[in-house]
């Protein structure tokens, strides 16, 4: 059975929930207030000058979904990968590697701690955009597969470069140098026939352009790719990544000597 | 009820080597540990002490040989072997996010135990171990005595059968000294196995039933301890079989 221990795995989770709660002005807000800001300079002040109108849309609309992209990657990615860099870097990971949680266990507590935060990070950017922005979402129970299968692959992420960091400036390079300009590149504030067409299938090769435009569809029923690619490259982004999470769980890789 | 394949070996060892890199940290250790005993485990720093309660515990992987807790297997079948142990480590490890009551339960949680018990336990071993008025505090605001007998809580918050203490009464005044050891008689009274490594032979004396002496990886003495203390102090013994032996070397 994969799950054998449920209440072993309910504290796990209620930790991590707990953690980044005990941090809230951290982890929950920041993205909103950003996501505020985010909306009046680009949607509000210089979205007047892009013309989407050939989708029938406006730009502040075309943008919104791209900010619950962008805010579940990262609040999933930072969520796993500090609880588990910090655990690591304090050694109370200890508590967790001696109890009889499975490895599959043990990942899924995290990434359902992450997956909770990106959540209520992505409901709360949602929110604040209809706000400025009402609009009914076009597919809603897409928009659900996007806003948990997004965190499930960033959250394993997040893990996987908490596990190889061995310091804090580690633990930072794969946001700083490839998750954050392939979100950016993957158009979360531009359609794909605003970039010249030379570059045009770069963007294609990115899997962030098929998460960003998935929630896209799903939120306002517009995107640049098919949304059945955006539900193939997200579903076998989020196996891969889950599973050799729990792979190098149990190998135990720089978890034990 | 804790489930066991066999009931009187606690802990089995069989050629047991590991390796870091090129350097072998253990050399091919065999010895069991009844149930109900309380074992000595003795050896100067690098010995490879630490290194065999790792593995034991499933913090290290080994590189050849078998280890058995009641018969289970610790790397195949360490969701078994696990909640027969409880480790008190030698470092204050703990979560600075929680408070010690919030981390006894959630550690608890790890091994099943529901909500309302994990409480029960957790305030029954704060108030043991006096930690009671602490409980919603968290850890860095405690003394190192008291986060001694934070680490000594957090091993028994699930009630293992066999208690492993690394050097547990390192730095600690007399008086909470004396406190673990009595707990600790108490514990194995109680029927607990007591598996203890400390550098104060005084203590293993008076504490411990049988003793084993690793040195270098390789156990050079193991026995009851009247067999292995041979009218001598442990200290002689301890010192003709791990710094003589070198000196000789």
């Amino acid at each position: 059975m994969l799950i054998s221990n449920p209440t072993g795995i309910l504290a796990l989770i209620k930790r991590e929930v707990m953690r980044f709660l005990s941090v809230a002005t951290q982890t929950l807000f920041p993205p909103m207030i950003s996501s505020i800001l985010f909306i009046c300079i680009f949607g509000l002040a210089l979205g007047k000058r892009i013309d989407l109108s050939e989708s029938g849309i406006t730009y502040i609309a075309f943008i919104i979904p791209g900010l619950m992209t962008m805010n579940a990657i990262t609040s999933s990615y930072e969520n796993a990968s500090s609880s588990l860099f910090i655990s690591r870097w304090h050694n109370h990971i200890q508590e967790v590697l001696l109890s009889p949680l499975s490895y599959f266990e043990m990942v899924l507590g995290i990434l359902v701690g992450s997956l909770v935060r990106s959540l209520l990070v992505v409901s709360g950017v949602l929110a604040i955009s209809l706000t400025f922005n009402p609009m009914p979402i076009a597919h809603p129970f897409l928009m659900i597969y996007f806003m948990v299968i997004i965190p499930i692959i960033f959250s394993c992420a997040g893990m996987l470069a908490a596990l190889w960091a061995e310091d804090f400036n580690m633990l930072t390079m794969w946001n700083t140098y490839l998750i954050m300009p392939l979100t950016f590149l993957g158009g979360v504030f531009h359609p794909i026939h605003l970039i010249p067409a030379q570059f045009r299938f770069f963007t294609k090769l990115n899997p962030m352009y098929y998460l960003v435009n998935g929630m896209r569809h799903s939120v306002i029923g517009v995107s640049d790719t098919q949304v059945m690619h955006s539900i193939a490259v997200s579903l076998a982004l989020a196996i891969v990544m889950f599973l050799t999470t729990v792979y190098l769980f149990r190998i135990g890789y720089k978890l034990r000597t | 009820m804790a489930i066991m394949r066999n009931s009187d070996i606690a802990i089995s060892i069989k050629n047991l080597s590991k390796f870091y890199g090129s350097f072998q940290a253990l050399k091919d250790i065999s010895f069991d540990v009844e149930r109900g005993s309380f074992f000595g485990f003795l050896g100067p720093n690098g010995a490879g002490k630490t290194t065999t309660i790792n593995v034991l515990t499933g913090l290290s992987n080994y590189s050849s040989g078998s280890v058995d807790v009641f018969g289970f297997g610790v790397t195949s079948e360490y969701q078994k072997t696990r909640p027969l142990i409880g480790l008190c480590a030698q470092e204050f490890n703990f979560d600075p996010f929680l408070s010690l009551e919030q981390m006894l339960v959630y550690q608890a949680g790890y091994f099943g135990i529901s909500e309302p018990q994990a409480k029960r336990r957790a305030n029954e071993l704060l108030d043991r171990f006096q930690l009671s008025e602490k409980k919603s505090v968290k850890y860095r605001a405690l003394s190192g005595g008291m986060k001694k007998r934070l680490l000594l809580c957090r091993a028994l918050i699930h009630d293992p059968e066999i208690l492993i203490l690394d050097e547990p009464t390192a730095g600690c005044d007399l008086e909470l000294r004396f406190l673990i050891w009595d707990y600790l008689a108490e514990l194995n009274k109680e029927g607990k196995t007591i598996f203890l490594t400390t550098h104060y032979m005084e203590e293993a004396e008076k504490l411990c039933k049988t003793i084993g002496i690793i040195h270098n990886g390789e156990i050079v003495q193991i026995g009851e301890k009247e067999k292995v203390m041979k009218e001598k102090t442990l200290q002689d013994v301890f010192l003709e079989l791990t710094n003589y032996r070198e000196k000789i070397c």
